[in-house]
């Protein structure tokens, strides 16, 4: 089966091993560069240390010079999804859409464990692709974590265990839409697909609520000191939403803010002096950047889950001779 | 195998998919032994049946038991006494013919490779060619191959010959009775071509929309049909329902009954009837009371 299964699946394993490696050596090569700007590592210009004008100027650096590949690695969004994707929906489609299936499971191998070996092989081939690339992006992106922590769209969802369970629900996507369309590419534009649409609403909308977020409210300061350093939520946290309230707690909409506003230009008066006479405070909704872990392993098992359910329903079609 | 054996045994087995009854209350043994023909005109449930007969499809009703065993099982066992030939000899097209037998050797528990190599050595099929590239008797001769180097109990075709021209057609064929010939094997393959069924056939199971209409030995059936022709008449017809089918013509009635030996009523000629015409017959026949599709099928 081994044998088998390199030989029919060869190709797609080859491709993507040679995108992966090819990305992954020149992330290598400029992310070595990048933490070349750090003497001692990007981690001891994280926090209040990040202060400190060596810090700065690497900082600035690190902008200047491969700012421009941060904004890049958007791109790699679809890297599990393609890896996913492109091995599981040939799985069946391809046996069904050239009759071999009827070949295949008329030999002595019997058909679940025809298809439990290509699970495991094509699934174990998507772990350890996304798996590589995702060690590869987790590294590079240290430096810019360190400045803008792991919270933000552009860091959790590429990095950690996130991408792993993105691809293995791509790859289970893909197989069952194969399984049921009977075609690849159907079967892989389906995944294409489900794979934004799950991404963007569990981002969106899931991934907030994994915890309760904490809330902080203080006094907007009299002297308008801005963002001074050990401000909550930091740079690391992820912030859900910001705002002010009035003394009782109670948050103002923006139009009452507006009319605040107004209100202390008419007086003449500053605004933080306005907004601090009045008992106004600031508050902040937000995740600390220590429940990085905790949500990565709530995401990714949400994902696996998916991944596991779609597995099911292929496993059950077969079984049930419904191909 | 034993000669008492059955190859292929199924009790009121119906398959239904989500458009309909593709097969229904089928219930057969067909002997171990000897080559097994099915005939049917196109829908009328060949390929399903055959599809039930080697376990890629699990009936909807019913049992079917291939070589004593429940195919349903599925075990490797049961599987590598089975060959199988789907309809259009499905292959990996971009394996070389050697991939293909390595396929084989890797997928199966008993592999004779060297009686397929030496099979497709004679037919001068190289084994370095892509099967994609290879015409389609060739391709049907590969298939073959891998399904006979399995060493089968029993060998299981789909439509083997309907994508062929005539000469890859014959030549299929030949290479198929010679591995009858040769080795202890069933042979059970449909077809919607009903000429030449008597020189390579022993046994014939008729399907029609889904029903088996006609099933048995062929020299037995030819025996127990005849032909009757004489004056022109509507009545009568009805003895113990054994008229197969009656055509009137201007001046005469012309009968197919299967009625064994009974002897003609004054009057009456009697003939053989030939086996595609009996076969004919059956296929026009409506397959269950007032099924006025039957027409349809038969025209």
């Amino acid at each position: 089966m081994t044998w088998l299964i390199w030989r029919q699946h060869r190709t797609e394993v080859v491709v993507l091993g040679l995108l992966v490696g090819m990305f992954g050596v020149v992330l290598l090569a400029l992310g070595t560069q990048a933490h070349d700007l750090f003497p001692g590592g990007p981690a001891r210009c994280a926090g209040e240390a990040r202060v400190t004008d060596a810090c700065t100027a690497s900082f600035r650096r690190l902008d200047d010079e491969y700012g421009y590949v941060e904004n890049l690695l958007a791109a790699f969004y679809l890297v599990p999804v393609v890896i996913g994707a492109f091995l599981g929906a040939p799985l069946l489609a391809r046996e069904l859409e050239d009759g071999t299936w009827q070949l295949a499971w008329t030999q002595a191998v019997p058909r679940m464990r025809w298809l439990a070996a290509k699970l495991a092989a094509l699934a174990g081939v998507t772990v350890a692709l996304t798996g590589m690339f995702t060690a590869v992006l987790t590294w590079f992106r240290q430096p810019f974590d360190a400045w803008e922590g792991r919270f933000q769209y552009d860091a959790f969802d590429l990095q950690g265990l996130v991408p792993v369970a993105y691809a293995l629900f791509a790859f289970g996507a893909a197989t069952a839409a194969g399984a049921v369309l009977r075609r690849s590419l159907p079967a892989f534009g389906v995944a294409f697909g489900a794979f934004l649409a799950a991404r963007m609403s569990v981002a969106l909308v899931a991934r907030p609520a994994y915890a309760t977020p904490l809330t902080t409210r203080e006094p907007v300061p009299a002297g308008g000191a801005k963002d001074q350093a050990g401000s909550v939520p930091g740079f690391a946290d992820w912030t859900i939403e910001r705002g002010y309230a009035d003394a009782t707690g109670r948050r103002l909409s923006s139009a009452e803010y507006s009319e605040l506003e107004a209100a202390a230009d008419q007086a003449g008066t500053n605004l933080n002096q306005f907004l601090h006479a009045r008992g106004v405070q600031r508050f902040g909704v937000y995740h600390p950047a220590d429940r990085f872990w905790t949500f990565q392993l709530v995401e990714a098992a949400l994902f696996v889950a998916v991944a596991a359910v779609l597995t099911g329903v292929v496993v059950w079609r077969v079984r049930r001779r419904m191909i | 195998m034993t000669a008492a054996g059955f190859a292929l045994r199924t009790d009121g087995v119906g398959k239904r998919y989500r458009k309909g009854w593709a097969l229904r209350d089928c219930t057969l043994a067909l002997p171990a032994g000897g080559v097994i023909a099915l005939v049917g005109p196109n829908g009328a449930g060949k390929t399903t049946l055959l599809r039930l007969a080697v376990g890629l499809l699990a009936p909807s009703t019913g049992t079917v038991e291939v070589l004593g065993h429940d195919v349903t099982a599925s075990t490797p066992h049961t599987l590598s006494r089975i060959g199988f030939l789907a309809q259009d000899h499905p292959l990996y097209k971009r394996f070389t013919v050697a991939e293909m037998l390595r396929f084989g050797r890797a997928c199966n528990l008993r592999f004779d490779q060297g009686l397929a190599e030496r099979r497709l050595a004679k037919l001068g099929i190289p084994l370095d060619r892509r099967t994609g590239t290879l015409s389609g008797g060739q391709q049907a001769q590969v298939a073959l191959a891998l399904a006979l180097a399995k060493r089968p109990d029993l060998l299981v075709l789909d439509e083997p010959v309907a994508s062929l021209d005539p000469l890859a057609r014959h030549e299929f064929m030949q290479v198929l009775m010679g591995a009858v010939a040769e080795g202890d094997v069933t042979v059970l393959f449909s077809s919607h071509v009903v000429h030449e069924l008597e020189r390579v056939c022993d046994h014939l199971v008729v399907l029609n929309q889904g029903r088996v209409t006609l099933t048995g030995d062929i020299d037995t059936l030819l025996a127990e049909h005849r032909v009757l022709v004489g004056p022109r008449t509507s009545t009568d017809l009805d003895r113990a329902g054994t008229v197969v089918e009656a055509v009137h013509s201007d001046r005469h009635t012309t009968l197919l009954v299967r009625d064994g030996a009974i002897p003609a009523a004054p009057g009456w000629q009697t003939q053989p009837v030939a086996l595609e015409d009996l076969v004919l017959a059956y296929l026009r026949r409506p397959s269950e009371p007032g099924a006025a599709v039957a027409a349809e099928v038969a025209s």
